[in-house]
């Protein structure tokens, strides 16, 4: 059986990393960018998973589940925050969300 | 598994060491209480129970100033205490104590529930005094996250004004991008500090002295170089560095005032201390990646701060703005600290001169505020010295010493991060913080007009402004007493200066 090396996985977590981080700054809805956000938190999960494996030490193992659990309360808040500016504006698209100017 | 390698760890966790976090985490669990047993005519106490409990907390963590545990490291190695961290801890209070005082006056104008707010607010100050003395990058992530969700949360805490809304979204959006990247940068750092094919290099890769010992072991390793670069960005979305400060006037704007004044204050120092312990400790023989890096977000935050709030006219966004420049100035002698020893002194005293000053300004702001809180025009201080003197003296002593001037204790924190500047030779730097401070003085002075001085403004068809909030017995003490402490420690710094500077 082929494993994967260590170069592998940390390209494909930066990749995804990238991915998100460009997504949070081009995509227009508000529900894609929280997507990405998510994206970019899973990215350091998977590259701490890996480092943890090949280094052999237990902290990016049980870093993980931190990030699990900060990744859900963050949801938690930011699916309601976005849920009741729907209910206030009737969109959730990023470029008609601009009434805060001088 | 071996079970005494598990009593030894538990032997570490020193659950003394962290009694002010303790008592304020029940607190806040209290005041849940207290809503869930009273009727809802006596909420009225929460406030004040908050208040009490705060000021408790505070007089525990002076007491105990000295206490056995500074200078070690417990919960095997997670929290490092220090003499800065117990004045940081001094800090947050004060500021948690001063933002209670605010969320009174501000909260009566909203038909919102009151409790949560304040049990928020002791949450996020306890998180921020573990964040100022983590010692591991674990936990350093952990209790960042605690804050700021919690952050989030108050942001978008009128919650029947979009605006309100649309900045906490926006805050949410730019503070989890930050949170991320701040995340990456710990995973590189952990990934290469962690590899065996490396010298130095340790099994607890996430310990600030263990991840200290490899870098200085591998002082131009590429992914440590990327991982620090990272870190960096994410604190300085913190701090509100330049070019991470797109979200301030706009987060600043829509927040609720004493909310603002949270971020502006606290969130900005707990990002200080973190950046000071990373920048001295953990990466400081990255010097030659460091030094640049902060020189840049100082040059530049300072300049944009101030010429961005220049053509503000919402006191909220010009705040914001104007606290963009003090950022700078704190990140000059953060530049400084690496040569300079005095500077990290110079920052704290910069602080808490900040801290007196800017809550003067924002008292005066939840004031004046009416019942839609994001709309306070520089208009809606005309008058002001006539209807209200006291406030308005509050306002110009509070305004005067964020802008640096002479007998005041702002200009005596300007002053400090001069000095260890010059010492470290960062002349460049002085020279841009001295045209910072000229531009500073201008929108600050249009400010203190607009509330002395009667303008062409005041014509029968100028908007009607929101109806002003009488000053209570209590919030008037309060901005009395930070009027009254910005203008004494301008002349006479002897015991914070004391306390503060010796290294």
């Amino acid at each position: 059986m082929m494993t994967a090396s260590l170069n592998e996985y940390v390209i494909i977590s930066s990749l995804l990393f990238v991915i998100g981080f460009f997504g949070v700054l081009l995509r227009r809805n508000t529900l894609v960018v929280f997507m990405c956000l998510e994206l970019m938190l899973i990215a350091s999960t998977l590259a701490l998973v890996a480092f943890s494996r090949f280094n052999a030490t237990m902290d990016g193992n049980i870093f993980v589940f931190f990030i699990l659990t900060v990744a859900a309360a963050e949801v938690a808040v930011g699916l309601a925050i976005i849920v009741a500016l729907f209910r206030k504006r009737q969109t959730v698209q990023i470029d008609q969300l601009d009434s805060l100017k001088n | 598994m071996d079970i005494t390698v598990l009593q030894n760890f538990a032997a570490n966790n020193l659950w003394g060491a962290i009694m002010p976090e303790i008592m304020l985490g029940v607190l806040a669990l209290v005041l849940l209480v207290i809503e869930l047993l009273f009727p809802k005519q006596q909420h009225q106490m929460v406030p004040a129970a908050a208040l009490a409990g705060l000021l408790c907390v505070l007089g525990n963590v002076l007491a105990t100033f000295h206490n056995p545990y500074v200078a070690t490291e417990t919960f095997n190695g997670l929290l490092r205490h220090t003499r800065d961290g117990q004045i940081m801890r001094i800090f947050f209070l004060l500021a948690a104590v001063m933002v209670c005082l605010l969320a009174r006056v501000s909260l009566a104008k909203q038909a919102m529930p009151r409790v949560e707010f304040y049990h928020i607010v002791l949450v996020v100050t306890a998180g921020m005094m573990l964040l100022a003395q983590s010692n591991n990058l674990l936990l350093l992530f952990v209790t960042l996250e605690t804050v700021t969700i919690g952050l989030y949360i108050l942001v978008s805490y009128y919650r029947n004004n979009s605006l309100t809304l649309e900045a906490g979204l926006k805050y949410l959006v730019m503070g989890a991008l930050s949170s991320s990247l701040l995340l990456f940068g710990i995973v590189l750092l952990y990934g290469v500090a962690g590899n065996a094919a490396l010298p130095g290099h340790t099994a607890q890769a996430m310990h600030y002295g263990q991840l200290a010992s490899f870098l200085a072991a591998n002082p131009h390793n590429f992914l440590a170089s990327i991982g620090i670069v990272l870190v960096l960005s994410g604190v300085a979305f913190k701090i509100g560095a330049f070019p991470f400060q797109i979200w301030v006037p706009d987060v600043y704007q829509g927040a609720p005032t004493p909310v603002t004044a949270f971020l502006a204050v606290s969130s900005k120092a707990v990002g200080f201390a973190v950046l000071l312990s990373l920048s001295l400790t953990v990466f400081a023989s990255y010097g030659w990646l460091l030094m640049p890096v902060l020189t840049f977000f100082a040059g530049a935050t300072l300049l944009f701060g101030n010429v961005a709030a220049l053509t503000q006219h919402n006191v909220k966004r010009l705040i914001g703005l104007s606290g963009v420049s003090h950022a700078g100035f704190l990140l000059l002698g953060v530049a400084a600290a690496s040569r300079a020893p005095m500077a990290v002194g110079s920052i704290y005293f910069y602080l808490f001169a900040y801290l007196l000053a800017s809550f003067a300004v924002f008292g005066v702001m939840t004031h004046l505020a009416g019942a839609n809180d994001t709309d306070q025009e520089l208009d809606h201080y005309a008058g002001l010295a006539k209807a209200n003197p006291f406030l308005a003296l509050v306002l110009a002593v509070g305004l005067g010493s964020l802008a640096g001037i002479p007998p005041l204790v702002g200009f005596m924190g300007k002053l400090f991060i001069f000095i260890s500047a010059f010492q470290a030779g960062l002349y460049g730097l002085i020279a841009v913080a001295v045209i910072g401070v000229v531009i500073s003085i201008y929108y600050y002075f249009g400010w203190i007009k607009a509330a002395f001085f009667e303008t062409w403004a005041t014509s029968p068809e100028a908007p009607a402004k929101p109806a002003r909030t009488p000053v209570d017995l209590v919030t008037g003490i309060a901005l009395g007493a930070l009027a009254l402490s910005t203008v004494v420690l301008g002349f006479y710094q002897g015991p914070l200066g004391a306390w503060l500077t010796p290294r």
